[in-house]
């Protein structure tokens, strides 16, 4: 068998970053959502509060930590697989990758140490101020990630003279069509992934009976923002349609399952499609009459323009784009049903006794996590045969590296991080199934290495105070 | 069957009702004018029911 190394590196990337993303999108809604908390123990001095965040920043420290080199192994990717890319795209994405690095991934891993050690060491409003630094670090992260990437999408501000490229305009580079839909899109996607993970846990406790105070309150808060953000999500989420529409037209048009150049009028909406790329037809088709044209061109008899606008050599493989789209935007309702459901429940005083409502809370967990990678694939592969739109293919892209190394190191990769991620569900649900009652709160540092490793000091500061042994240095 | 009985099955399905509408009004389908006025709508109408309506043991 013959292997294909452009396939292989994509194959190769689209497993790492997949992988990756789940991470920072944990931890940056995490971050804030820590933020919160422990502005409102600050504010309220409420136990509770301390209770919540003790959880959730051991979760936070884990997903954060596997984020950051899962991260790093991407910027060495663009080497491996895509050198061409990191060649020709290097002088508008590179300084944007060293400015999230300088800015904040400093900014985070400065104030990480204070966040994870340093309550009863800096008292806690400066552990609050490096919570708060944490916070802001991950937004900016996040920033110039989406800036890069939306570059990619939309690229703006540069020239290109015999292969090579050239900034004119670093603000349009940074503040590109997309970033500004884009970026709003995938914070609100974080925090609603938080949230739904919160929301869960807090159902969980409740349906075993167990933590009561903790599961209500972590309940109330992760349903109260969820319903929120995702009455947000949705908003900017059609503004970010329409923006794509007009920039890649041939992504929608993938996402929307029509391949006539206009379809039908009144057009359906399509939730389930066999689509035939060779012969540009769909070989059966599943929708709701009317809907397509109600929502997608907010009008009762609109038509949808189809992938064949798109010339063959430049359309996106539609069953990938179609069906990560339905999984972004069919999460995106429940999430809405749910909200709207847990408004009413709270409403008639139940929010905490229905059964079926807090089940269907655990299943919704991951369900943010899900939805996120989903939108990252309609985001991908509906740029596709593109890796910047409309100036480099991804074929011309690849490295020139045999496809031998390219399938031993996704190899690698694929056993490497599948201890990674069993390592953090393996503690994650340790953490879980003990309960807040029991999350070692934080590894204080003793200044010997005896005591750190006593196990009091991970389960109570306090009774090291009462048995003599002082905290601060 | 009695009048409190359909009112009670009544109630989810108004509330589910109005979700829909909302739905649809936030996606844009009514235009950005609406869009925006039902997502300002929506979040405080939400931000009023979990401050009107404390949940028992919520409280601390």
């Amino acid at each position: 068998m013959k292997l294909n190394p452009s396939l292989l590196a994509r194959i190769q990337f689209a497993f790492t970053v997949s992988f990756h993303i789940i991470f920072p999108t944990m931890s940056i809604g995490l971050a804030s959502f820590l933020a919160v908390i422990e502005a409102l123990w600050l504010k309220t001095k409420k136990p509770v509060y301390l209770e919540i965040y003790k959880f959730w920043l051991s979760i936070f420290a884990m997903g954060f930590g596997i984020g950051v080199v899962t991260g790093i192994v991407l910027s060495f990717e663009f080497g491996l697989g895509f050198a061409r890319f990191a060649q020709m795209a290097g002088p508008a994405i590179g300084p944007l990758i060293a400015l999230e690095v300088l800015t904040a991934f400093f900014l985070e891993a400065g104030f990480l140490g204070i966040m994870l050690f340093g309550l009863h060491r800096v008292g806690p409003k400066l552990h609050f101020f490096a919570t708060c630094m944490v916070a802001i670090g991950t937004l900016l992260s996040a920033s110039w990630i989406l800036s890069a990437n939306s570059w990619m999408q939309t690229p703006a501000g540069v020239a290109i003279h015999d292969g090579h490229l050239t900034v004119l305009s670093w603000r349009h580079v940074l503040v590109n069509p997309s970033w500004l839909y884009r970026l709003p899109h995938m914070l609100t996607a974080a925090y609603l992934t938080a949230s739904f993970m919160v929301a869960g846990v807090g159902a969980w406790y409740l349906l075993k009976g167990k933590h009561q105070h903790f599961a209500r309150r972590t309940l109330t808060l992760g349903t109260a923002f969820g319903t929120v953000l995702i009455a947000g999500q949705v908003f900017i989420g059609d503004i970010l349609y329409g923006t794509m529409l007009k920039y890649q037209p041939s992504k929608m048009q993938a996402a929307e399952g029509f391949w006539e150049t206009q379809s039908q009028s009144p057009a359906p909406y399509y939730w389930f499609i066999v689509p035939d790329q060779d012969n540009q037809r769909n070989r059966f088709q599943l929708g709701i009459p009317y809907l397509g044209s109600i929502w997608l061109t907010h009008s009762l008899e609109g038509r949808v323009q189809g992938l064949r606008n798109t010339p063959r050599d430049l359309q996106p493989r539609m069953g990938l784009v179609f069906y990560a789209f339905r999984i972004m935007y069919g999460l995106a309702m429940v999430m809405f049903a749910v909200g709207v459901a847990s408004l009413w429940l709270r409403f008639r005083g139940k929010l905490f006794s229905s059964r079926w409502f807090l089940w269907i809370l655990v299943f919704m967990t991951p369900s943010g996590i899900i939805a996120t990678l989903a939108g990252w694939y309609v985001a991908e592969t509906g740029r596709q045969p593109w890796v910047i739109y409309g100036i480099l293919r991804t074929v011309d892209a690849v490295s020139p590296v045999p496809a031998q190394a390219l399938l031993s190191t996704l190899i690698a990769f694929v056993c490497v991080y599948a201890v990674f991620i069993t390592a953090f569900l393996v503690f994650s649900f340790r953490i879980i199934r003990r309960g807040p009652d029991e999350v070692p709160p934080y590894a204080e540092a003793s200044g010997s290495v005896k005591n750190a490793f006593r196990p009091y000091v991970l389960d109570s500061p306090e009774r090291l105070v009462n048995s003599n042994i002082t905290l601060r240095s | 069957m009695g009048n409190s009985s359909k009112l009670h099955r009544l109630q989810p399905m108004t509330a589910a009702l109005v979700g829909v509408l909302f739905f649809f009004a936030i996606i844009g389908v009514f235009g950005l004018r609406l869009a925006i006025a039902g997502l300002a709508v929506f979040v405080l109408g939400a931000v009023a029911v979990y401050a009107a309506f404390p949940t028992q043991g919520a409280e601390s």
